[in-house]
């Protein structure tokens, strides 16, 4: 056989593997975003076709203070969220990574399990827990506040208990990925260690943060991109009040999509959040890595 | 689809040797958003149907009710896979209008049903029709709140006449008289409703705001005039109860009904629907005292309650078959005539012949509240308007903060007012 018959062979291999992701892709990615771009240019309703007004949504969207009032808000959302969780994900994988066999894994097991829930049952779980008249978590909350707090009507108290809720819901998955992460280091770099003389102390901050770093980095940069998408704990806790002090850009895209019938505008609202979410995850990821080279 | 599967059933059925009427049988899609005590009641209606025809089938679906409702409705008629068949606000008509989604009622529509316009009350025809008087649904009750009270509280005071109906509450102070009296009795809450926001608060602010003759819209402009002091009194009325621990703090929905049942309150302003849920109690003696409603009384200048109205309304899909739409006419006319068992859960049939029959005469407390209906106060008629429209949100958002004293009363209605003018311009 020929080398330019295998080769011809191969990419036909290669072609066929990829094309149904390829064919997936297409349809559900890219055509779609393909169809928000044009329809941000045009007057459409929810459904069906409108007048191109070129820019006349984007200008309307920068003079628009509900659109800053929900950016700000999603910026808070990951200040309450991706740090924290990402601290909380660590703290229970050193742990969970001492135990052995059976236990590690039960353990393991019971802190994923909120991962596994759709966020409809994990919301109704919490706002049942935390109702104002009738909560069983109210009377912890009234021992340390004095008394019962509107949690999810409270302008004060809205959003850190929703990432509160985001946090005990997702973290699971980043426990996974930061113990995947701790298997990846070596044993024989902990000996080496402890031949020295590091205490736990320079253990951890001189063999497990610099080598888990492109982990934690990792699962910053997912938690930055899923927490700026924040919709559904909103939509179904709070429904961005009150006086819109939890109303964030994905809400907003959707009363105006839905409930307006404007979908050229939530289509550029889209847009807009497409591209926060582009470059603020792409500097953040860039930050990391040099952070993480540096040491 | 179903249509299909229905028919290759048949055609099994056939195969088989059964009985051949399977065979054109017609299968109606239905949708509503009836899961509270109301709908036990209207499956047992569909229930009852399906079994009167059996050339006709309705497959009923119960979505959630509000916004979620009325989007998958939009979504699904967009895409012709709607139901055949579906409940509407018809607070919502406005926007559904401007959305194209609903097919218009014709006059011979409503002859295959075995209905005319004079059947039902008039002011649910207009709510039902476009502005140029084109039928676009067919009504089928009006419901409002109520007030819902625990008789056995009230026993020997003033506020209960010699046939144990409210009184003498014909005014703000007189309502702060009693419930002042209940709180000091041991009621915890004495008045009850959904105070959390959204719906209930919408409709005790939108009650308390029309008892003062005061219009949301006048030419387009949102709470003009002395509109905005009339909404000003509406909410900070509410908000000197809430100080003085005579309504609830944020109490969701379902908690407010709890509060009531559980006697916590001694009232509870709630919708017509949740009659079936207190009645049902209240024969299984298990809500431990006498439960009666009333309409809720005029304590401001005139008489007014806010109201809504359930219609049926067939979805725009202009490939639905002759033979669909007949059968769902006959679904509607039967329904309409089988209203009294509507009555049952509450509301008031907009179908006259059933209201004035005199078996609706004997329900109670039904009829007793049936007055309620010359002083129904309906949801402006505009696109911000109507059940999970913005002017819900509005409420959601800022007039029950202010009730719960994180805004002025002040503040509230003035940031309703410019919200609510933007989206209109």
């Amino acid at each position: 056989m020929s080398k330019m018959n295998r080769r011809r062979r191969e990419l036909r291999a290669a072609i066929l593997l990829i094309a149904p992701f390829l064919f997936v892709f297409t349809l559900f990615f890219l055509y779609p975003t393909y169809k928000v771009i044009a329809m941000s240019f045009t007057d459409a309703p929810l459904i069906g076709e409108g007048n191109w007004v070129g820019l006349a949504n984007y200008t309307k969207l920068l003079g628009d203070k509900l659109f800053y009032t929900s950016v700000w808000n999603n910026f808070y959302f990951v200040l309450l969220t991706v740090i924290p969780t990402t601290i909380i994900a660590m703290l229970i994988a050193l742990a969970v990574s001492k135990l052995k066999g059976r236990t590690q894994a039960l353990v393991l097991t019971l802190f994923f399990l909120p991962y596994v829930l759709p966020v409809s049952v994990v919301t109704m779980i919490w706002a049942w827990m935390l109702d104002f008249q009738f909560g069983v978590l109210q009377p912890l909350i009234a021992a340390i506040t004095g008394k019962p707090v509107p949690v999810f009507k409270n302008p004060y108290w809205v959003m850190p208990m929703i990432a509160v809720v985001t946090i005990w819901w997702t973290n699971g998955f980043n426990v996974l990925l930061l113990i995947a992460g701790l298997r990846n280091i070596p044993e024989d770099l902990y000996e080496a260690a402890a031949l020295d003389g590091a205490t736990p102390w320079q253990r951890f901050w001189r063999v497990t943060w610099p080598l888990l770093w492109p982990v934690t980095a990792l699962v910053l940069t997912l938690q930055l991109i899923l927490q700026l998408k924040l919709f559904d704990q909103v939509y179904l806790l709070s429904n961005g009040g009150p006086f819109n002090s939890s109303y964030v850009v994905l809400m907003q895209m959707y009363r105006e999509a839905f409930q307006l019938n404007n979908g050229g505008y939530a289509s550029a609202i889209a847009m807009v959040l497409f591209m926060i979410i582009v470059v603020v995850s792409v500097l953040q990821f860039q930050l990391l890595r040099i952070g993480g080279r540096r040491k | 689809m179903t249509t299909r599967f229905g028919k290759l059933i048949g055609a099994t059925a056939l195969a088989f040797g059964l009985s051949g009427p399977a065979l054109a049988q017609v299968q109606v899609e239905w949708w509503d958003f009836l899961a509270g005590g109301d709908g036990v009641r209207m499956k047992a209606l569909i229930e009852q149907f399906n079994e009167e025809h059996p050339d006709i089938q309705i497959n009923g679906t119960t979505l959630e009710w509000g916004l979620p409702f009325y989007t998958k409705v939009r979504t699904s008629v967009a895409v012709g896979e709607g139901p055949d068949i579906m409940t509407y606000h018809l607070s919502r008509l406005p926007l559904a209008l401007e959305e194209d989604v609903l097919s218009p009622i014709t006059a011979e529509d409503l002859e295959t049903a075995g209905l005319a316009t004079a059947d039902f009350f008039e002011s649910s025809i207009t709510a039902a029709s476009t502005d140029d008087g084109q039928l676009m649904a067919v009504p089928f009750d009006i419901h409002a709140v109520v007030v819902h009270y625990n008789r056995t509280a009230l026993e020997g005071t003033e506020w209960l006449d010699a046939d144990g109906n409210l009184a003498g509450l014909d005014s703000i102070e007189n309502m702060t008289a009693l419930l002042t009296w209940a709180k000091e009795q041991g009621y915890s809450d004495p008045l009850s409703f959904q105070s959390e926001g959204g719906g209930g608060t919408w409709r005790m602010f939108y009650t308390l705001f029309k008892q003062q003759g005061g219009e949301m819209l006048t030419d387009g402009e949102v709470l003009a005039g002395d509109n905005m002091d009339k909404a000003v009194t509406a909410i900070q009325t509410l908000a000197d109860w809430r100080a003085a621990g005579l309504i609830p703090e944020q109490a969701a929905y379902e908690a407010s009904v709890a509060l009531f049942s559980g006697a916590k309150s001694v009232l509870h302003i709630n919708g017509v629907w949740e009659v079936p849920t207190f009645k049902d109690q209240s024969e299984a003696g298990t809500l431990g005292f006498e439960w009666f409603a009333n309409e809720v009384p005029q304590m401001m200048d005139q008489p007014a309650t806010w109201a809504d109205s359930h219609a049926f309304a067939i979805p725009n899909d202009p490939e639905m078959s002759e033979e669909t739409r007949a059968a769902v006419l006959t679904v509607i006319g039967w329904m309409e005539k089988h209203s009294l068992a509507w009555a049952g859960a509450g509301h008031i049939p907009a179908y006259k012949p059933t209201v004035e029959s005199d078996d609706y005469a004997a329900l109670q407390p039904n009829s007793t509240y049936a007055s309620l209906a010359d002083n129904a106060a309906f949801d402006p008629r505009s696109k911000i308007a109507g059940v999970a429209s913005p002017i819900y949100d509005a409420v959601d958002n800022l007039i029950a903060p202010a009730v719960h004293g994180f805004l002025s009363a002040e503040d509230a209605a003035q940031q309703m007012k410019d919200q609510l003018q933007g989206l209109l311009n």
